[in-house]
């Protein structure tokens, strides 16, 4: 008590002796004062010598997914190779490093590498971020360079699982797209009102990636996100839209396109343009919400695809609530992915051929991630800036559909309307 | 604390593990969370800056969440500032309780999320509380908290976030 009463005091002095401390002080009777304590001036030497221009940080998770089915493995839809594995480290476990070198007032540069399992099997890093930025005003700034395609609530933190509840963010959701750089400008507009802060972001650019075994995928577009939160609550709202190419390059492909383009079958030439080129359109819509105070961790995320080929429209949820009990996190999360266009496949036309329609039908079904998901987990928060999390979840892949499930022979795939088991466990730290 | 037994639902694994956690939620007060009162409760925590930041003013709780929060890193004349933290410890976690209500996780998670987007950069920490007082006095524009007890000419006071 004897400290209570000496830190009461002590805070009562320093308010009075610095009256336009608190919020309520009219500012117009402050100036006087700060010039008067501005009295003797301190040695700015340690200005030129300040601590940071440069700053240094990094994030990493060291994941392990257990699948409970002889014949398949767990997946990050494109963004990590299939693993013959199990347990399988491949999925979860990513190491990433940033420097931030700010250059006076306005400027700044920002890369970020990071290393994880990709579709190339292997863990060859790369830039996820490499941008410049230059704050035109105080309440604006522009970037240029590689960021991060900022199509979903979390899609730029994406790889930071240390901020999020579970042990990564829901693949119904985050896989929608197989394109997660920006390589372009965008705006970013960030104004606080009252206890709220908004943020308009604005960008445009394009996006490659690497799609199933030698293919290659690339989207050109821009979109608007817009967020606001007020700490507790956080709203979130995007759209974007682009043009596509999607060309794939496998085996499969190769054979069924030989197969398609022969003047003897009917709708070849449609169903090969619906498959695979460079005319695609897609317009991406999400909405989302976070709730976080001391006790519940709500998270709701809904989005939209409408493309025009190479992939069918699609919608995907999830909704998470997490209850904090000191250092513990338990979670429960449903998710829901719907292919709801041309009964999930990627063309409506057919050959008339059964086998060949049916080549088509397998040809499409693993680019299908229509599942449905229910997830309990874990986060304990054991040590500083460290968290050990443990997962369970029930996968149901959807008809004519792999979901985020991969067979270890493909010679003999079983993957759609089946019941998986997962079990994952992962490290989390961010420094 | 009250536990009231609730018959568990019948149906599923996922249905008692939904009540389970309903079960804990609300029989549970957060005040029972041991984290929260296994320390000492911290003396009142200032916001300061240097006496030489003359752009600096004295700031709204308001503002000093946003700050803190990395919701702004600029004042409102469009001046950017640099945060300093204290190490971990007792008076930054009581700093960001009372300040923002989110514990050390919570901030930690909010900052990442920011900081790893490019959006901002993250304060920086000192070594020791001392470390800290030497580079608010000496940095124009660098806005850190210290225990209110800590008094030095060379500070000027934003913000006195109150014991709770």
């Amino acid at each position: 008590m004897n400290n209570f009463t000496l830190n009461a005091l002590i805070s009562m002095w320093v308010l009075l002796a610095s009256s336009p401390s608190t919020a309520q002080a009219s500012p117009s009777g402050n100036d006087n004062r700060e010039t008067e304590n501005a009295g003797p001036a301190p040695a700015v030497a340690l200005n030129d010598a300040s601590p940071v221009r440069f700053q240094f940080s990094g994030f990493g998770t060291l994941g392990m997914v257990y699948t409970d089915a002889k014949d398949l493995r767990f997946i990050r839809p494109s963004l990590s190779h299939s693993s013959s594995e199990n347990p399988d480290f491949a999925p979860d476990t990513v190491i990433g490093v940033q420097g931030n070198l700010s250059l006076g007032q306005r400027a700044s540069i920002v890369v970020q590498g990071i290393s994880r399992k990709n579709t190339y099997n292997n863990y060859e890093p790369r830039a996820t971020l490499a941008f410049a930025s230059y704050a035109i005003a105080p309440f604006l700034t522009v970037r240029a360079g590689r960021m991060r395609m900022p199509f979903f609530m979390l899609s730029e933190t994406s790889d930071i699982n240390y901020a999020n509840p579970w042990i990564r963010p829901p693949t119904e959701i985050y896989s929608l797209v197989p394109f997660n750089d920006l390589d372009g400008v965008d705006l970013l507009l960030s104004d606080n009102f009252g206890k709220w802060n908004v943020e308009l972001h604005s960008y445009f650019g394009g996006s490659s990636a690497h799609i199933y075994q030698s293919g290659k995928g690339r989207l050109n577009g821009s979109g608007l996100d817009i967020t606001a939160t007020n700490g507790r609550l956080t709203l979130f709202a995007a759209h974007g839209e682009a043009r596509m190419s999607m060309k794939w390059n496998d085996k499969d492909f190769q054979n069924l396109s030989s197969m398609l383009a022969s003047p003897f079958v009917l709708n070849g030439d449609r169903i090969l343009q619906d498959l695979s080129g460079d005319k695609g359109r897609a317009r991406i819509s999400s909405v989302a919400m976070q709730w976080d105070d001391t006790r519940w961790l709500l998270i709701a995320e809904y989005s939209c695809l409408r493309t025009t080929r190479y992939t069918p429209n699609a919608q995907a949820w999830e909704i998470t609530a997490a209850r904090r009990y000191g250092n513990f996190t338990p979670y429960l999360a449903f998710a829901d992915f719907v292919r709801h266009r041309k009964n999930g496949t990627i063309t409506s036309e057919k050959t008339g051929i059964p086998d060949l329609d049916a080549a088509v039908q397998a040809f499409t079904a693993p680019r299908n991630l229509g599942q449905s998901r229910a997830t309990l987990g874990l986060r304990w928060d054991f040590y500083r800036n460290t968290a050990l999390k443990l997962e369970y979840s029930r996968i149901r892949t959807k008809n004519n559909s792999w979901g985020s499930l991969f067979p270890t022979d493909l010679a003999k795939p079983r993957v759609e309307n089946r019941r998986i088991n997962t079990i994952g466990a992962s490290v989390d730290v961010t420094f | 604390m009250n536990y009231k037994y609730r018959p568990m639902g019948k149906r599923s694994i996922l249905r008692a593990a939904f009540f389970t956690i309903a079960l804990f939620s609300f029989s549970c007060p957060v005040a029972s969370d041991p984290d929260l009162l296994d320390t000492d409760v911290p003396e009142a925590i200032q916001i300061v800056t240097s006496a030489n930041s003359r752009s600096v003013r004295p700031m709204s709780q308001e503002e000093a969440v946003q700050l803190f929060l990395g919701y702004r890193n600029r004042l409102n004349d469009g001046t950017l500032v640099t945060l300093i933290d204290l190490p971990v410890g007792p008076t930054r976690k009581h700093f960001y309780l009372r300040l923002t209500n989110k514990n050390p996780v919570q901030v930690r998670a909010t900052w990442s999320r920011l900081v790893f987007s490019g959006r901002v950069r993250p304060p920086i920490e000192a070594d020791s509380p001392k470390e800290a007082l030497e580079w608010l006095a000496s940095m124009p524009n660098a806005i850190g908290y210290l225990p209110a007890s800590i008094q030095d000419q060379r500070l000027k006071v934003l913000l006195v976030v109150p014991n709770d």
